[in-house]
């Protein structure tokens, strides 16, 4: 904290936190936190489950009480419970869970009209802000559907609506966008960022997705229950300054030994080595990934500015809060004696044609992909596009209405037994049994799996190993973190060495550290041990981690490619992305809409768009802005390399396109 | 106290709770379920109860003997048993409860004016059933010796038979019951059963509906927004309120209509009493809800604290009378005993204000207290 110095505005703040404690029982939530929001900022919390932002958020918006340290909202002293109540008028509060504050029961239109109720709106002003509003987020056509039909993008839309009817001057969203899918966080982030503009309100939005860290005018991030750092996203990318080097090598095994060896955060990206280096100056840093690869054969693609997600890790590192952020086993350690082998050519996991009906409603349309041993493939989707349908299909869990299917060399209509022997399943859920210890947890999945003594004991080491929890053997999977309850998980579903791997968004809730040593295991399951691996996540810089990527929509396949090519392929199509940095962005826009560029979109406090033709675009809308004076013309435009969140929403907005113009 | 949004929490809270399955379940069909369940299953008096005969004697005087049970309504005739070990399996397999032997030379001996020595033997697994059962036993022995003496002295006299059954019995007692004239148990324990089912689903209903807005997190919204705790709690609590009173006409309805208990007293006066008896059961739902987080407490916490106290400590089963001195106190301390008394007195007793007030004024204080309580306990910005 301190980095940055306070705004001073001769309005006052918004919000002024400063050395904010609370804690539960013996759990401290926030520890010392300090803070200041100006009006009309869209203010990012950012930080992984546990940082604290949950506890920090219900603070301000005076529903939690606190132990100790100074907080002013509108320049009201939140020291009591009366204080609180006299801000309640001008603030709106959004809990964490999709769509949980709403009334599962109520209509669309019912929900909206109580949150108006409770607020005292009139009836008249009701009209009118429910009309425009559900218009906005397109939820008029569904006013009298039950809240609880809407889909998760809905609910959360629709969550917004009730926060904002009474039109307070604040409002305070937490993690509006977990679990929910690209499409409609896009959707939600355009919809903010141009209701904020509109009037003026300002937010407070917390977020688990670094990704996300670009849609915020200033953020603050948390770790532990600290600031760790505030300030504009580029201000906090530059206080850990470095650079991400791409590189492709011919035998990732050995080439990763010598990166990690160097390098204290190097990640695999499908066929690519992603390499953080504490060096901007990309010249220098390609030179230090040269020196550390010597001899080795190898491929130096790109060197760009690092993720936010690097910074945040280097931050961590240099504060000397996490050691090394990859701590997984060298290779030697593991079992490379005994890979599974696979008869060359046989792929482990195939869907052929893969239908499955519930009722009049198709949950999955004629799927069909395979994946080979020692293959990371990922299944992306929106939620209820058929991810977990498929994954159940090809389990045994649930019989195909229609199409065939082999996993592991038994078919999923007939072999389901030998199936289940033969695979791993980890769930979302983690399914642990959290009364047992680590120990007794890995010993009921071998004593499960029918595994001799010898051979169980043997694993169980392997487990303890793998997932770095030597010395946590007698600890219950409840006192350990996500990140460590997730490694048990795994290795309780790798105990019987199973030849392919199901993973059914296996990250959730595990803040980025733990993600990263979480796919390094992957990694070497896959190439190390031969295993093929089937994963979902909703985290699409995870997506980047997979060999290859099937597309999910309605129940259908629509892309399955390597994650290069599937931008690649919408580069070629759509264009490039143009990203415009200006001062009065919603200005921008509205004047780049009425251009003809219906397209562009809102993106924190910047302007972007997809250009078949970058250059002359740029030109083009410098000349619009130009004339249009005001403080636009001082803008400065970029274009940057697609995200696979780009590619997804491109994608799916691009057949949802279709299906709408389908002639009815 | 602002009306409006009141009537918005109200609103929202009725139209949940008759739209949402479960809750509609728990609202209008499990009371009356348990009641009729309960009902039907706890009437505590012991009839036809079914028994064997084994006869070892087969003359006249042992058949007119087992006839005596044979014809009783107390009595389920199962049939004759060759010998006591074909009792065991009936008896194991709950076939029969009760059975009578009677030995060899039964009709000898007591021509000849020896006693005969008649056996029984009894299910004693519940011990209440056993002992009525055994009281039927020996009432129909004793008026089958009774009936001998007498034949025998009005044959040796030769004074008609009613006379010398006089002479027998110089002194009768004539018994009446006040108030339950035929002294069925399930007449009182019907009226019990309004007590008992008040006593715990108003509170469940109320624990459940606030805790899931916890669970849930749209507690938020309240928290969050201007309604006042008042406001909210009002608004809240007033559909659980109406929802119980009118399950307070469905069960009094069940309890006279179906298991034909009488109604003696006023229904105003009943009626009233039961609604602030409701407010007051509701309000322990309240209380529930802000000390535990999730449903699953709520419902293990609230029927442990109504159902437990309401059966033990309100003379639903014992009179608070015959408690331990311990026992008395606790039942005066609980409301569920105070209900008892209005219960009883309207349906049984035909009382009202008049002998009643006093349970009244106390069921009234309890219910100010615990909304007090629970106000007070409510918060707005809770420490976690």
């Amino acid at each position: 904290m301190g980095e940055t110095a306070l705004v001073t505005d001769a309005e006052p703040a918004v919000i002024r936190v400063h050395g904010l404690r609370k804690s539960y029982r013996k759990r401290l939530a926030v520890d010392g936190v300090d803070l200041v929001v100006q009006r009309g900022e869209i203010f990012g919390l950012i930080g992984p489950d546990g940082a604290g932002k949950s506890s920090l958020m219900k603070t301000i918006a005076g529903v939690l009480s606190f132990d100790a340290g100074d907080l002013e909202v509108f320049g009201v002293r939140l020291d009591s419970e009366a204080a609180a109540e006299r801000i309640k008028h001008r603030l709106g509060f959004m809990p964490q869970g999709l769509g949980l504050n709403l009334y599962p029961e109520l209509s669309v239109e019912e929900n909206v009209d109580f949150f108006a109720r409770l607020r005292l709106v009139a009836d008249q002003e009701l009209g009118e802000r429910k009309t425009k509003l559900l218009a906005m987020t397109r939820l008029d056509k569904f006013r009298d559907r039950p809240m609880k039909q809407l889909s998760g993008g809905m609910k959360q839309k629709l969550g917004l609506v009730c926060t904002l009817i009474h039109e307070p001057a604040l409002i305070v969203l937490d993690e509006p966008t977990t679990g929910v899918d690209p499409v409609s966080r896009r959707d939600f982030w355009m919809i903010l960022s141009e209701l904020v503009a509109e009037k003026g309100i300002t937010a407070l939005v917390s977020t688990a997705y670094m990704d996300e860290a670009s849609r915020f005018h200033r953020m603050a991030m948390l770790h532990g229950g600290n600031v760790l750092a505030t300030g504009t996203p580029e201000s906090i990318r530059a206080l850990a300054p470095g650079s991400q080097v791409l590189v492709e090598a011919e035998q990732p095994l050995a080439a990763l030994a010598c990166l990690r060896s160097t390098f204290p955060q190097v990640e695999m990206k499908g066929a690519y080595f992603s390499i953080f280096v504490d060096e901007a100056e990309a010249g220098r840093a390609k030179n230090l990934v040269q020196a550390a690869l010597s001899d080795l054969k190898y491929n130096v693609l790109e060197v760009d500015a690092p993720e936010l997600e690097d910074a945040f890790i280097a931050l961590l590192r240099r504060r000397g809060l996490v050691s090394a952020v990859s701590e997984a086993p060298a290779p030697a350690s593991s079992q490379q004696a005994a890979p599974t082998p696979q008869p060359g050519g046989e792929t482990a996991i195939e869907a052929r044609a893969l239908t499955r009906d519930f009722g009049a409603f198709r949950a999955v349309d004629k799927v069909s992909f395979g994946v080979s041993p020692g293959e990371i493939f990922g299944l992306l989707g929106a939620n209820g596009a058929g991810k977990t349908t498929v994954i159940k299909m090809l389990t045994g869990i649930l019989v195909p209405s229609a199409g065939s299917g082999q996993v592991a060399g038994g078919d999923v209509r007939t072999g389901g037994v030998a199936i289940k022997a033969r695979i791993g399943y980890m769930s979302q859920a983690f399914s642990l049994y959290l009364d047992l210890s680590v120990l007794e947890n890995i010993r009921l999945y071998a004593g499960i799996y029918g595994l001799s003594a010898k051979e169980a004991r043997s694993r169980i080491d392997w487990v303890i190993e793998m997932a770095g929890l030597g010395g946590h053997e007698t600890e219950r999977p409840a006192d350990l973190s996500m990140g460590m309850r997730q490694r048990l998980a795994l290795g309780c579903a790798l105990v019987h060495r199973p030849q392919v791997l199901f993973l059914d968004e296996p990250t959730s809730g595990v803040d980025p550290v733990g993600r990263r040593r979480f796919w390094d295991i992957l990694f070497r399951l896959a190439r190390e041990e031969n295993v093929a691996i089937l994963v979902t996540t909703h985290y699409m810089s995870e997506a980047e981690h997979c060999d290859r990527l099937a597309l999910m929509y309605a129940g259908r396949i629509v892309a399955d490619a390597p994650p290069a090519t599937l931008k690649h392929e919408v580069e070629n199509e759509a264009g490039r992305l143009l990203e415009l940095t200006v001062a009065d962005a919603a200005r921008a826009l509205a004047l780049l809409r009425g251009a003809g560029y219906s397209g562009a979109y809102l993106h924190g406090d910047r302007v972007r768009l997809l250009s078949r033709d970058p250059e002359g675009d740029s030109e083009r809308i410098h000349t619009l802005l130009e004339a249009a004076g005001g403080g636009l013309p001082a803008a400065s435009m970029h274009t940057r390399s697609l995200s696979m969140e780009d590619v997804f929403v491109y994608q799916v907005t691009a057949l949802e396109r279709a299906a709408q113009g389908a002639p009815t | 106290m602002n009306l409006r949004r009141v009537r918005a929490v109200a609103h929202k809270e009725w139209r949940e709770v008759l739209r949402d399955r479960l809750f509609f379940t728990l609202a209008f069909v499990l009371p009356a379920m348990f009641m009729l369940l309960f009902g039907y299953g706890l009437s505590l008096d012991v009839e036809n109860v079914p028994f064997a005969v084994v006869d070892h004697d087969r003359s006249a005087a042992s058949r007119d003997y087992a006839y005596r049970f044979i014809g009783s309504r107390y009595f389920d005739f199962q049939g004759y048993a060759a010998d006591e070990r074909a009792l065991d399996p009936l008896l194991r397999d709950n076939r029969i409860r009760v059975a009578i032997v009677i030995p060899p030379r039964f009709e000898e001996n007591l021509l000849a004016g020896r006693a005969a020595r008649v056996q029984t033997l009894i299910d004693g697994t519940l011990p209440s059933r056993a002992a009525t059962t055994k009281g039927y036993v020996s009432a129909i022995n004793a008026a089958a010796s009774r009936e001998r003496l007498a034949d025998y002295l009005a044959q040796r006299r030769g004074l008609p038979p009613e006379v010398a059954r006089a002479r027998l019995e110089p002194v009768q007692l004539e018994v009446r019951y006040l108030y339950n004239q035929s002294l069925s148990s399930l007449h009182s324990l019907a009226a019990k059963l309004v007590m008992l089912i008040l006593m715990f689903v108003p509170p469940l209903l109320t624990a459940v509906g606030v805790v899931r807005e916890k669970e849930s997190g749209s507690i938020y919204n309240i928290y969050a927004s201007t309604v006042s705790r008042g406001e909210f709690l009002v608004g809240k609590l007033a559909p659980y309120v109406a929802i119980s009173a009118v399950n307070v006409i469905v069960l009094s309805m069940i309890a006279t209509l179906v298991f034909g208990a009488p109604f003696k007293g006023g229904p105003v006066f009943f009626y009233a009493a039961s609604v602030l008896f409701v407010a007051c059961t509701t309000a322990i739902g309240l209380l529930v809800s802000l000390l535990v987080r999730t449903q699953i407490a709520a419902t293990l916490v609230t029927v442990i604290l109504t159902l437990v106290p309401a059966l033990d400590y309100s003379g639903f089963f014992m009179p608070v009378a015959s408690l331990s001195a311990d026992g008395q106190v606790m039942a005066h301390l609980l409301p569920a005993m105070y209900y008892t008394n209005i219960v009883v007195g309207s349906f049984l007793k035909g009382v009202g204000l008049e002998s009643l007030w006093l349970e009244l004024l106390v069921l009234a204080g309890y219910t100010l207290l615990l909304f007090t309580v629970g106000y007070v306990l409510f918060r707005k910005r809770p420490r976690s």
